[in-house]
């Protein structure tokens, strides 16, 4: 039943039972946890309300570790790569199946495996998959999904935001192999990774889009240099990384040269089917009626009409997007493809966390604005100056749109001369003229 | 609720299509148009082939009472293309308040009594609970009844009611009123001693008000005496589950008008929907659009599970959610056809007259905004 779009119910049942029966034996922290929500006290446990990491490197490290070791359990075990295929330690099932090991696997206590997977084995390991030779796939697919190489994507750089097909490192070809230079920016995980999925400019002459190449890049070869990008919130959860005359062997090539984009189709298509359902992570928390509602009553605001109207927008959004979630899940187990609900989950996930940021800070006042000591209040200030970033990683809200109103609505693209010329005669930033 | 026939995917499907396929040639913009004006305010011939050919009076009345027995997934269907097609029709007041109020009563004897009639469509049914401020609070009612006689029959009815959906209209007015035990549910007839109803002029045309004044009127008391409090809060929640899933269908089809307009419509040498500041408006309506659709038919589900806790939880939700992206499609899509859009010719006006009323018509932001947030606790 290899890659069926849908499994049907009885084989579910009994896989089911079968994720049942391995979290109950191997999930590190016991068994099944009681509704989460409910557990929730003020004042009582860590207030911290932060989106992403900022723990200390030795922390960080120590949950590196146990991310690993519970990737390889799953690995072990026949839960490492459900989609994949069995002759690279996969299960040869459906995304349906993955999706039901993942909600089943939420109930329990287990390390948050997000460094490994979003980018890694979410969507660079599809992307070997589907474009690498054999002997590359048969030397990292394996250790990737045992939790051994770490993968980043070596995509957006300063030049090539939104429009990825900018990218401009350039790879000349020596011999048999590529010498990779040029510079990437907002790359997660770099600092832990061992292989980058790397977009680079082999033909400058070509239309933009017809002339990049995809190179599989060992992160331990000279020339390669990381180096951590300190974001807006204080922490470093993104790098630099600068490609200094790498030499990356013709084997470790994804796809054809000049061919790269369509490479990176397959990476970014694996990233919206992450990214949209990401509903859970450290601030969900933060979306709850029962925090709100406590959160109003610390502010004194639970009188305030203007308050309570914001409060009951924002709340009806989270419970509409969560249905959202719940009637595309619901359709994929039927066999439906899913409509826009992903897209409209991910745009809705930033606003609504970005709404809760501004609402709750703006109750508290100063009190969110200065570290009085007093618990769950500053500790918001943290999330409040991550949410810009919600709006903007794994693609810009103005480019979701675009991709809706183009995708979903059929409306027509924005002219423009960049698909048609050769690259090379495109416009930089910060100049009036070609470059290149 | 128990004992609802429950319809599969492509059986649901098929509803919305024969529904769909019925309104088009039945309530098309100019058959609305021409509805609008007359005294009645909808096509008594569209209402009883709506009646005879699909049957849609009865479509949640159980069977024992003449009806289908289906759930608010049907009923959410069906309304999603009435909303659609801005249908004048006394389906709302009638099914979806009327029905599902002496449904909620538990009164055996008025079901037997008038859900047959409503069910074969020759008796239509309004709903009268609002009176000065408009608003759906129990406290707020001043109508009293007054024990005249013995049994459900002997009581009379004395006070006005406002925003009176199809309440000129209506063959069957069902009426809270306050007896010494508190709010009731009473039905009265048409025809009844001291009951008169004036036409209010109203904003959105294609949803009929009145006032209804009565004084020592007759009336037959429907459930429980005093059970009307809890009564009006579960007739809200189906009231604005059907209510969200008519915005919804309202807002698709502003959408669907945008996107078209913006595609074929030529300014500065191209399409107006190339341009991101008319795209945008697009998903953003597109973004709401799908809440609101996700949002009332999860309540549906939810219903005809039968958790009335969560089900009054989503409700409440629906109500925020459609209520906004129907106002928001209807004004939008004004935006992106432009002065076109703002002519009399031109349909949009008609969906944003309903858009503004359906948001207001239970009260409007304020109270939905609170009757949320009570159910979660707050």
């Amino acid at each position: 039943m290899a890659h069926d779009t849908h499994a049907d119910a009885g084989d579910l049942a009994s896989f089911t039972a079968e994720v049942r029966a391995f979290l109950d034996a191997h999930a590190p922290g016991g068994t099944a946890r009681e509704d989460k929500a409910g557990t929730f006290v003020w004042g009582k446990g860590d207030d911290r309300m932060a989106y992403f990491s900022s723990d200390p490197p030795e922390e960080e490290q120590r949950k590196l570790e146990e991310a690993r070791a519970w990737q390889r359990t799953r690995y072990e075990n026949g839960f490492g790569w459900i989609t994949g295929p069995a002759q690279y330690g996969g299960r040869d099932l459906t995304p349906v199946h993955d999706m039901v090991y993942n909600a089943i696997e939420a109930e329990y206590d287990v390390p948050d495996t997000g460094v490994l997977s979003v980018v890694g084995l979410g969507m660079i390991g599809p992307t070997i998959l589907a474009h690498a030779r054999d002997e590359i796939k048969d030397r990292w697919l394996p250790a990737m999904y045992r939790g051994e190489a770490i993968a980043c994507q070596l995509f957006s750089e300063p030049e090539a935001g939104s429009d990825l097909a900018s990218v401009r490192t350039r790879a000349v070809r020596d011999g048999d192999a590529w010498v990779l230079s040029g510079q990437k920016v907002w790359t997660s995980v770099a600092h832990h990774s061992r292989l980058g999925l790397a977009l680079t400019r082999t033909n400058p002459d070509a239309p933009k889009h017809k002339g990049i190449t995809a190179f599989l890049v060992d992160m331990t070869l000279p020339g390669v240099e990381v180096r951590p990008l300190r974001q807006m919130t204080g922490g470093a959860d993104f790098n630099e990384v600068f490609l200094n005359e790498v030499r990356v062997p013709d084997d470790h090539r994804l796809g054809e040269v000049d061919g790269g984009w369509t490479v990176a189709l397959t990476t970014l298509m694996n990233e919206r089917a992450t990214v949209g359902g990401d509903n859970g992570g450290p601030a969900a928390a933060a979306l709850t009626p029962e925090r709100l509602y406590a959160v109003l009553r610390a502010s004194w605001t639970l009188d305030d009409r203007a308050v309570r109207a914001q409060a009951a927008e924002l709340l009806a959004d989270v419970m509409a997007t969560e249905h959202l979630n719940t009637r595309a899940l619901r359709g994929m187990r039927a066999g439906v493809t899913p409509g826009p609900e992903m897209s409209v989950a991910k745009l809705m996930y930033a606003q609504n966390l970005t709404c809760a940021a501004h609402l709750v800070t703006d109750v508290f006042g100063p009190r969110a604005i200065a570290d009085s000591g007093e618990w769950g209040t500053y500790a918001w200030s943290e999330l409040l100056l991550a949410t810009p970033a919600l709006r903007i990683l794994g693609g810009t809200e103005e480019i979701m749109k675009n991709i809706l109103a183009e995708r979903v609505l059929g409306l027509p693209k924005e002219p423009g001369i960049d698909t048609r010329s050769p690259f090379r005669e495109l416009r930089r930033s910060g100049t009036g003229e070609g470059a290149a | 609720m128990t004992g609802i026939t429950e319809l599969s995917e492509s059986e649901l499907r098929e509803l919305r299509s024969s529904v769909r396929d019925f309104l088009e040639a039945k309530s098309s913009e100019e058959a609305v148009r021409k509805v609008i004006e007359t005294d009645l305010g909808y096509d008594p011939e569209v209402w009883s082939q709506m009646a005879e050919q699909l049957r849609l009076p009865g479509l949640i009345i159980p069977e024992e009472y003449g009806g289908d027995g289906f759930g608010q997934v049907a009923l959410g269907a069906v309304l999603e293309e009435t909303g659609r097609a801005l249908l004048c029709s006394p389906f709302f007041a009638t099914v979806v308040l009327g029905a599902q109020a002496l449904l909620a009563s538990g009164d055996e004897e008025a079901c037997a009594a008038y859900l047959p009639g409503i069910a074969d469509g020759t008796t239509t049914a309004a709903l009268a609970v609002s009176e000065r401020t408009g608003a759906w609070d129990p406290v707020q009612i001043e109508t009293r009844a007054l024990r005249r006689g013995e049994g459900d029959a002997g009581w009379e009815l004395t006070g006005t009611k406002s925003f009176v959906i199809d309440g000129v209209s209506a063959d069957l007015l069902l009426v809270i009123a306050r007896t010494t035990a508190g709010p009731s549910l009473f039905a009265v007839d048409r025809g009844a001693a001291g009951l008169t109803a004036e036409p209010l002029e109203t904003l959105d045309g294609t949803r009929r008000m009145a006032r209804v004044r009565l004084g020592g009127t007759p009336a037959r008391l429907v459930g429980t005496d005093g059970a009307g409090g809890r009564l009006m809060a579960r007739i809200l929640d189906l009231a604005v589950t059907g209510l969200a899933a008519e915005q919804t269908g309202g807002a698709e089809l502003c959408l669907e008008s945008a996107t078209a307009y913006a595609r074929t419509r030529v300014q500065f040498g191209r399409q107006i929907g190339s341009f991101q500041a008319v795209k945008h408006k697009c998903a953003d309506m597109l973004v709401q659009l799908e809440l609101a659709r996700a949002s009332a038919r999860e309540a549906a589900v939810i219903a005809d599970k039968g958790d009335e806790t969560a089900f009054a939880v989503a409700a409440s939700a629906a109500h925020v959610c459609c209520s906004r992206a129907y106002m928001f499609a209807a004004a939008e899509n004004i935006q992106v056809h432009g002065g076109i859009g703002f002519t009399w010719e031109h349909p949009a006006h008609l969906y944003f007259r309903r858009a503004k009323s359906s948001q207001l018509l239970f009260g409007g932001p304020h109270a939905y905004h609170e009757r949320f947030l009570e159910r979660l606790g707050f």
